[in-house]
């Protein structure tokens, strides 16, 4: 008696989590902006690309550890500094941007990230 | 006329000089006591004689010629035949034999029964004496001569020797070989002898005891040796015999007692031969080093670097008195030290060339100042070393190695970030203008 009970309240969380994912995502592909949802995709490639450098790191060796740094932190760093574009440049963040064009955000981005590339090259190695 | 026959005598005298046979000068200074003639021993001199040697006489009792004048040594090598006087003149002490040899005078010294100040000299060279007035007995093999009167085997053993000699007569004192690394055994005594003190073997039964007592005092046996090389840090060479009538001319024509001629002029040719540096004396030339595929020596290595080091060792040719390649030397190490050997290989002969050994390997992974090492040291052949010293650097900033296979993951990863950071940029500019242009539109 208890069984099925206990199995279709589980059932019943599993399915709520699946629900409140569901919703979110839904929420999300239709309230979002597209230039957001363009910066949420290039976020999650670095990501990606950040995560598979970290795995091979850990898993295979660590041997030219200066580029795993360089690699990794090229992957942070880039993360960072795009976070913080999409954080500049979201409508719903314009009060306490007020002085910060979004034209002045992408270029504080894009000149951020110029330096984060050349320093990332150099101690590449 | 007489123009011509002094020209004559002087180019003779000139050729004379050029068959010394000696690498290191053919003076010999030979200190025979007064109480032995000269004459019983003219096999031996006139041999030595025979081979370019010019030899000067003189009593160990005599002012001069001098052994040195104010510390420099005035002839190549001594010859010291007066085992039974107890003083001498005075530059003659065990201290002045010993600055001969740091200066490299080699040295040929007869010992006795008697007790002399050389017997403390001898000391000084491991070799311990036995108690004064024992000689060495043997009552085999069955003979006519008296007992002190031997016939000993010469083993083949010794590399200063040349082989197939026959058995030699001696008479005179053993001494046993002490510790000493540097000491060359050349003749062992026969193991049925024994050391006593008369041949009426009234001190056998001490020996007896001896045997019984654990070896203290045990002098029999062919751990006895009678006739000792010593070869000095400086590669002179001295040689100890127990007796001096070895290199008699009554000895070396006495028969066996199995009827064959004995090998006594033989046998003392061959020690002075290898006392006066005629034999077994090599010498290293040069050595050289540099990194594979270079010719010259670098100011410092690099660590990690293929590195080839070469030595080239000539010996002593005593038929044409020249130094000639020698690749015989099959166990030649080289160290490679800082502190403690890094890399100890063996440096094997040149087939190609004579003379050269040669061997490559890889600087080990620290820097620091290394030492390339070269240590030869077997008994009876001069010492070789040679130590040279060389940096070795850890690799400059742009030394080391790039675009590792190991780190081709980071490689992409760095770049997949940086193109797609150039990609976003583009389409996000692209972005703007079609904003723009759609607003402009719309605003008109």
């Amino acid at each position: 008696m208890a069984g099925p009970k206990s199995s279709s309240k589980s059932s019943s969380a599993s399915s709520e989590t699946s629900a409140a994912i569901a919703t979110l995502w839904k929420s999300y592909l239709d309230e979002t902006p597209d230039r957001l949802k363009f910066i949420d995709a290039f976020l999650s490639f670095i990501v990606l690309s950040g995560a598979l450098q970290f795995m091979y790191c850990v898993l295979v060796t660590n041997y030219p550890f200066n580029a795993f740094l360089a690699g990794f932190a090229s992957s942070v760093g880039q993360f960072v500094l795009t976070a913080s574009l999409r954080a500049q440049v979201n409508p719903e963040n314009r009060s306490e941007f007020k002085e910060v064009s979004p034209e002045r955000a992408f270029a504080d981005f894009a000149l951020g990230s110029i330096v984060l590339h050349f320093f990332v090259f150099n101690f590449l190695g | 006329m007489r123009l011509l026959s002094s020209a004559f005598v002087a180019l003779l005298a000139f050729a004379r000089l050029s068959f010394a046979a000696s690498s290191s000068g053919d003076s010999v200074l030979v200190l025979l006591d007064t109480s032995l003639d000269r004459e019983n021993y003219s096999i031996f001199f006139g041999g030595l004689e025979k081979r370019g040697y010019s030899l000067t006489f003189r009593a160990p009792k005599d002012a001069s010629p001098a052994i040195t004048d104010y510390d420099v040594p005035n002839f190549d090598h001594v010859i010291f035949f007066s085992p039974e006087a107890k003083s001498y003149a005075q530059d003659i002490t065990p201290q002045s034999l010993v600055g001969l040899l740091s200066e490299k005078t080699n040295l040929l010294i007869a010992l006795s029964p008697k007790q002399t100040p050389l017997t403390s000299l001898a000391t000084e060279f491991s070799l311990i004496l036995p108690p004064p007035e024992t000689p060495l007995i043997s009552h085999h093999p069955v003979r006519s001569e008296r007992p002190t009167t031997i016939p000993v085997a010469v083993s083949s053993s010794s590399p200063l020797l040349t082989p197939g000699i026959p058995p030699v007569w001696f008479s005179g004192a053993p001494h046993a070989l002490g510790n000493n690394p540097m000491l060359v055994p050349i003749l062992r005594a026969p193991a049925e002898s024994f050391a006593a003190d008369s041949t009426d073997d009234t001190g056998a039964d001490g020996i007896v005891d001896a045997t019984e007592k654990g070896g203290e005092g045990l002098w029999a046996g062919s751990q006895m040796g009678l006739v000792t090389g010593f070869q000095t840090n400086v590669n002179s060479r001295v040689v100890f015999a127990g007796g001096i009538d070895l290199f008699s001319d009554e000895y070396a024509r006495k028969e066996l007692p199995s009827g064959t001629p004995s090998g006594n002029s033989q046998f003392a040719r061959d020690i002075a031969t290898w006392v006066f540096q005629e034999t077994l004396t090599l010498r290293i030339d040069s050595v050289e080093h540099h990194r594979v595929n270079q010719t010259e020596a670098p100011e410092m290595y690099t660590t990690n670097d293929e590195i080839v080091y070469t030595a080239h060792i000539s010996s002593y040719d005593s038929r044409t008195s020249t130094w000639k390649p020698y690749s015989g030397i099959g166990d030649l190490q080289l160290e490679f030290t800082m502190l403690d050997p890094h890399i100890r290989t063996s440096l094997p002969p040149v087939p190609g060339s004579p003379g050269a050994y040669q061997v490559q390997f890889r600087a080990p992974d620290r820097h620091g100042v290394f030492k390339f090492i070269l240590n030869w040291k077997r008994k009876g052949y001069s010492y070789l070393s040679s130590s040279t010293t060389v940096p070795v650097v850890p690799p400059r900033h742009d030394g080391y190695p790039r675009f590792l296979s190991a780190a081709w993951p980071y490689y992409t990863g760095a770049i997949s970030t940086s193109a797609g950071f150039f990609l976003f940029a583009a389409l996000w500019l692209a972005g703007d203008v079609k904003g723009e242009r759609k607003k402009g539109s719309k605003a008109e």
